[in-house]
């Protein structure tokens, strides 16, 4: 048998095996693949949409540089525990407010947990953390410094890495409990156990409640939302910058890079998307079954 | 196991023997080997498949031996229905009865059975079975022409797609001629392995008429039976049966359903009859053996069918070669398989499928269906193995004729058709291949290996001995599980 020719194109092909037609197994008519589909319902992205989502990460970066300046502070003796104890403590108490105020704005009374539950959480994270300080302070005095350097990056990595940027309220558990890790490591090489507690007040405040603000804000208030990045941005690159300098160029060059340049890349890269669909594609099961069962 | 004997002891008869087959009007007869991981004792389409077409093709007087990795304690040579020869390849089985692949591991005894069978033509069948594949890869560099057909259809969007598309190009972008089941699956792997269309025959499955017959009395004319017959798996929509159990068992207190098959989803088929208390409507039968299929479809008047994925789907051939009616989702190759007034189409939800099963069973209330024998009359001559043996013979005598590409053009090719990233990495498996195949053969010489004993095709020695008996015979054996038939050698 030889290869496509229709012996009479008075009969048209049919997409149809119970029919014997007059053409060859292995013929292929015009409407071959007619069914296919390309890059249906694909999402357009908008350059300063996806850099507005991209700051995102920006921002989270430059939380932890923040936070690693305020340690290099502390451990250089340039900040007392004590300021850095009152300024996060009325910190949280603003942003305390502000989280109240954007929530009663949005969803008010869905959520039934009161203000003396919040105080108590509060009051029984900041007296253990204050009794138990002496402990994590000598608790890694037989490890080397070198070791729980490299610890603490290992661990602040990855807590960037696995960060929810997607929903980041509340902050995945593996991303949190990375970052309180690293935080630990870090306040036991500091000078005393005050300075211990107000690094691990300090912690909790940047990477446990400032991605819940950060969310309320992102939900509410958009343009205010961008503000907040860009300024923690400035933050980040201004503390490591009095530290140092080559620091803070390295720092800043993977902002711009992660903000400007990744959706840059993602925007470009897009065009080359090549989706197919067609008829022999898994049907989803769109409808909620679960209602005939429970 | 093997047989060990002197070429000339079975080059004698076969000199004496009273060619029946020189009749034929394909003069050329071809000696087949098919490779797939699913064969007997493994239960499906792909299994029956090949054991089908082997049979017709024996029939029509081509030799054909089935290769195979071994099942538990079975391996080594078996012989089925007709002389049929199966090789149980003592092969590693790594994950769903597929063996693992190493590119190489597989040659010398694939090497083997080619040479001592005699072999012509590499049928490999199924995407999913890694030995298809190996044994589609050896073929090529042992300059054999080769053949393949894909059984299922595969999606393009998820990383496991695309990783097993690409292999499915570098395995096809030499092989001679690609057979699949419906358009709809030629469109499918046409696009998944970058293929020239013109390559890819169709030739759909089939079903043998008389297993499936109608037959009326089985059925109880005070209700109205739902049959379902499928592995109860995701894919073939069990969620959605257990949306429509409650709706339509609600709305017609004489309905009933009778479920066939076993799976993961039995769950929740189980919790929907618990929660609505219908367990004297819905009948879970579990994992039936093909011969019982029919003595259960024989007992609904609407056969159902959920699958949101399907290549070609025997059931509802199956369904209406008994004289059911049938209703089922749009999806992959169904709507090619059945003319409209044997099918009602619906879309893969809950509501659609409701809507169509609704009205069929009017329809049925009406009597104004048309009688099972009649529906049995006209989808009995629609698919058939012999046709399917006969569109199959045309595209191995097409195959016959092509030449199997030289290592420098397979080198070509392969740079050519899967980047030059995979191509690269290919075409040096290739040449490793080629040295493999070379060390064996400087090992042990081609003409070193017996030839074996030709139990089917030309010259074949079973139909020496039971030739008489054979033409009636052959087309009730078909018919018997190949499992009876068994012989150890």
């Amino acid at each position: 048998m030889g290869a496509d020719g229709a012996p009479s194109q008075s009969v048209p092909w049919r997409k149809v095996l119970w029919e014997r037609q007059p053409f060859p197994d292995n013929y292929v008519d015009q409407r071959f693949l007619e069914e296919l589909r390309r890059n249906e319902g694909i999402r357009q992205y908008r350059y300063w949409a996806v850099v507005k989502e991209a700051g995102f990460v920006g921002q989270q970066l430059s939380c932890v540089a923040v936070f690693i300046t305020l340690w290099l502070y502390m451990e250089q003796g340039l900040l007392a525990p004590e300021v850095l104890l009152w300024t996060s403590l009325s910190c949280a108490m603003l942003g305390y407010g502000l989280h109240q105020a954007l929530t009663s704005q949005a969803e008010s009374g869905c959520e039934t947990r009161t203000h003396l539950a919040d105080l108590q959480s509060a009051a029984l994270f900041l007296s253990f953390t204050f009794g138990f300080s002496p402990v994590l302070k000598t608790l890694t005095e037989s490890v080397s410094t070198d070791t729980v350097y490299a610890m603490s990056a290992v661990m602040l990595l990855a807590h960037l890495v696995s960060f929810p940027y997607g929903k980041p309220s509340p902050p995945g558990s593996l991303s949190l409990n990375a970052a309180l890790f690293a935080s630990v490591c870090l306040a036991s090489r500091l000078p005393g156990a005050l300075h211990t507690f107000a690094m691990l007040t300090c912690a909790l405040l940047v990477f446990a409640l400032w991605p819940c603000l950060l969310q309320r804000l992102r939900e509410n208030a958009p343009c205010q939302f961008t503000g907040v990045c860009v300024g923690v941005c400035v933050g980040g690159v201004g503390g490591l910058a009095s530290q140092s300098l080559g620091g803070a160029v390295l720092f800043s060059l993977a902002l711009v890079s992660v903000t400007l340049l990744c959706p840059l890349l993602l925007i470009w890269l897009q065009r080359h998307k090549d989706n197919i669909q067609g008829p022999w594609d898994e049907a989803e099961i769109h409808e909620d079954l679960s209602n005939f069962l429970h | 196991m093997g047989q060990r004997r002197k070429v000339g002891a079975v080059k004698a008869p076969s000199s004496q023997r009273d060619s029946a087959d020189a009749s034929g009007a394909h003069s050329r007869k071809h000696s087949i080997c098919m490779v797939s991981d699913f064969f007997y004792p493994n239960m499906g389409g792909v299994e029956s498949h090949i054991y089908q077409l082997s049979q017709c093709l024996i029939e029509k007087g081509h030799k054909v031996v089935i290769a195979t990795h071994s099942y538990g304690r079975r391996t080594g040579i078996r012989y089925l229905t007709n002389g049929l020869k199966v090789y149980y390849l003592p092969l590693q089985v790594m994950y769903n009865q597929s063996t693992a692949t190493t590119c190489f591991h597989s040659l010398p005894l694939l090497r083997c059975v080619f040479v001592r069978e005699q072999i012509t033509v590499v049928h490999a069948h199924s995407s999913f079975s890694a030995m298809a594949h190996d044994s589609l890869f050896h073929a090529k560099t042992m300059g054999l022409n080769t053949v393949f057909t894909d059984h299922s259809l595969f999606g393009f969007a998820d990383v496991s797609s695309v990783l097993t598309n690409k292999l499915l190009t570098i395995s096809l972008c030499d092989t001679n001629h690609i057979v699949c089941v419906s358009y709809t699956s030629k469109e499918n792997t046409v696009l998944r392995a970058a293929l020239n269309p013109e390559i890819v025959s169709v030739i759909p499955n089939a079903v043998d008429p008389t297993d499936f017959t109608p037959d009326p009395s089985q059925r109880q004319d005070d209700r109205i039976t739902i049959v379902v017959i499928s592995r109860l798996v995701y894919r073939k929509g069990i969620d959605l049966l257990g949306g429509i159990i409650p709706e339509l068992c609600l709305k017609h207190p004489d309905l009933h359903f009778l479920i066939g098959g076993e799976g993961p989803k039995r769950l929740v088929l189980e919790e929907v009859r618990e929660k609505y208390q219908l367990h004297d409507r819905v009948r879970l039968l579990g994992a039936l053996e093909h011969k019982d299929v029919r003595g259960v479809l024989v007992q609904g008047h609407i056969f159902l069918n959920t699958s949101l994925t399907e290549a070609f789907c025997m059931a509802i051939v199956e369904g209406a070669s008994c004289g059911l009616q049938v209703v089922s989702t749009r999806v992959g190759g169904i709507p090619e398989v059945l003319p409209e007034d044997l099918i009602t189409l619906c879309e893969p939800t809950v509501r659609s499928l409701c809507d169509g099963l609704e009205k069929v069973i009017a329809k049925q209330r009406s009597a104004s269906v048309p009688p099972p024998g009649s529906v049995h009359t006209r989808v009995r001559s629609l698919y058939t193995w012999r046709n399917v043996a006969e569109r199959t013979e045309k595209v191995y005598d097409r195959v016959a004729g092509e030449e199997v590409l030289p290592l420098a053009k397979r080198f070509r090719r392969l740079k050519s058709h899967c980047g030059p990233v995979a191509g690269t990495i290919f075409a040096f498996v290739a040449i490793l291949d080629f040295l493999f195949l070379l060390l064996l053969q400087w090992l042990v010489p081609d003409r070193a290996m017996d030839v074996a004993v030709d139990a089917t095709g030309p010259g074949g020695l079973w139909r020496q001995k039971t030739g008489k008996r054979s033409e009636t015979e052959s087309k009730r054996a078909t018919k018997q599980a190949a499992e009876t038939k068994t012989q150890t050698q």
